[in-house]
């Protein structure tokens, strides 16, 4: 199925913004983006899901992975705009506790910028 | 909808009829069982397990969109069959590789979640069935029968806590899927499957063909 990632760099933060469906299709060109940014030491990370309609339990896996990673060394890892369909996913996985989560891309910018890293 | 069979006389020559008109039912059978979980009822009370039962069967569930899937529950284990005809219209591409990849997937999130009281590890056992009939001797209820039925719940005897089982039967529908998606062999989970190993289940006339994949 058709997925895109987009890349923005604000300063020391990337946000990789998800268009479509993640699913077993395609999930590993999300983990392979992520894994890259983190083995470069690009470790705040914001990923705008307000443009995914769609995650399979594949990809959800992909996001605990790369918490796992960033956790490790202290870097930030923030999704934002969750669509209600997403959220209420997030939720089941126990992932709303876990996750910083934050309305929008721009709220989850200000966020890491108002903690001052 | 199953053929629903109830004839009061036992000898009566229409059951005999409508039984050889049933068709076959083809389609992926599995069965996930929350582990250990008599332990942690004699462990806590009700609503520590209760909630973990009830947090595990609601993400296995419905982060697969598994939910009109299940055919029953006995105890702590589901019974799940998804027909072909269903499998093809929820992943438009590789279906049975899209199955197997998600369930090892949330067994993966369970295993690995950072809050260890939330969910119980699970294992699951798969198969893909040929001799298999959507029917049912109880009015109102879903159900199937048949020989790779069976053997799939004889599958489970081969399973521990973070393992996948699978047959020999649903892995070939995977690799023709992966070889369609043009992923390699080892693609996901695959990179974790074991060497083909041979088995006698109770029942089964012929030695039985299956793979098991660890979850880490």
């Amino acid at each position: 199925m058709i997925m895109e990632i987009t890349e923005n760099a604000y300063n020391e933060t990337t946000i990789l913004g998800i268009i479509g469906r993640l699913d077993t299709t395609n999930y590993g060109i999300l983990e392979n983006k992520l894994s890259t940014l983190i083995d470069t030491g690009k470790t705040r990370i914001i990923i705008d899901c307000s443009k995914m309609d769609y995650v399979s339990s594949s990809g959800l896996r992909v996001f605990l992975i790369a918490l796992k990673k960033i956790t490790l060394v202290r870097g930030r890892f923030i999704l934002a705009g969750l669509q209600e369909i997403i959220r209420e996913i997030f939720e089941i996985a126990g992932f709303t506790t876990i996750f910083e989560i934050s309305g929008t891309w721009e709220e989850a910018l200000r966020l890491i910028g108002e903690e001052g890293h | 909808m199953p053929y629903y069979i109830n004839f009061k006389d036992p000898n009566s020559p229409e059951m005999i009829r409508v039984l050889e008109s049933i068709p076959k039912c083809p389609g992926t059978c599995f069965f996930m069982d929350i582990n250990k979980s008599t332990d942690l009822k004699y462990q806590g009370g009700i609503a520590d397990w209760g909630r973990k039962l009830n947090n595990t069967f609601n993400f296995l569930l419905f982060s697969n969109h598994f939910e009109k899937d299940v055919v029953k529950g006995i105890g702590d284990e589901i019974m799940l069959f998804i027909p072909d005809s269903d499998l093809g219209k929820r992943f438009s591409n590789g279906p049975y590789y899209s199955l197997l990849e998600d369930i090892y997937s949330s067994m993966f999130t369970i295993r690995n979640h950072p809050d260890p009281g939330l969910f119980i590890e699970c294992k699951v056992s798969i198969h893909y069935c040929t001799e298999v009939f959507n029917i049912s001797f109880l009015e109102g209820a879903n159900d199937y029968y048949g020989s790779d039925i069976d053997l799939t719940a004889r599958l489970m005897t081969k399973c521990i806590e973070n393992r996948i089982v699978l047959s020999e039967k649903f892995l070939i529908k995977v690799r023709n899927d992966m070889v369609n998606l043009g992923l390699p062999a080892d693609t996901g989970c695959l990179g974790r499957i074991s060497e083909k190993f041979l088995e006698n289940f109770k029942g089964v006339p012929t030695n039985t063909e299956y793979r098991i994949i660890d979850v880490k």
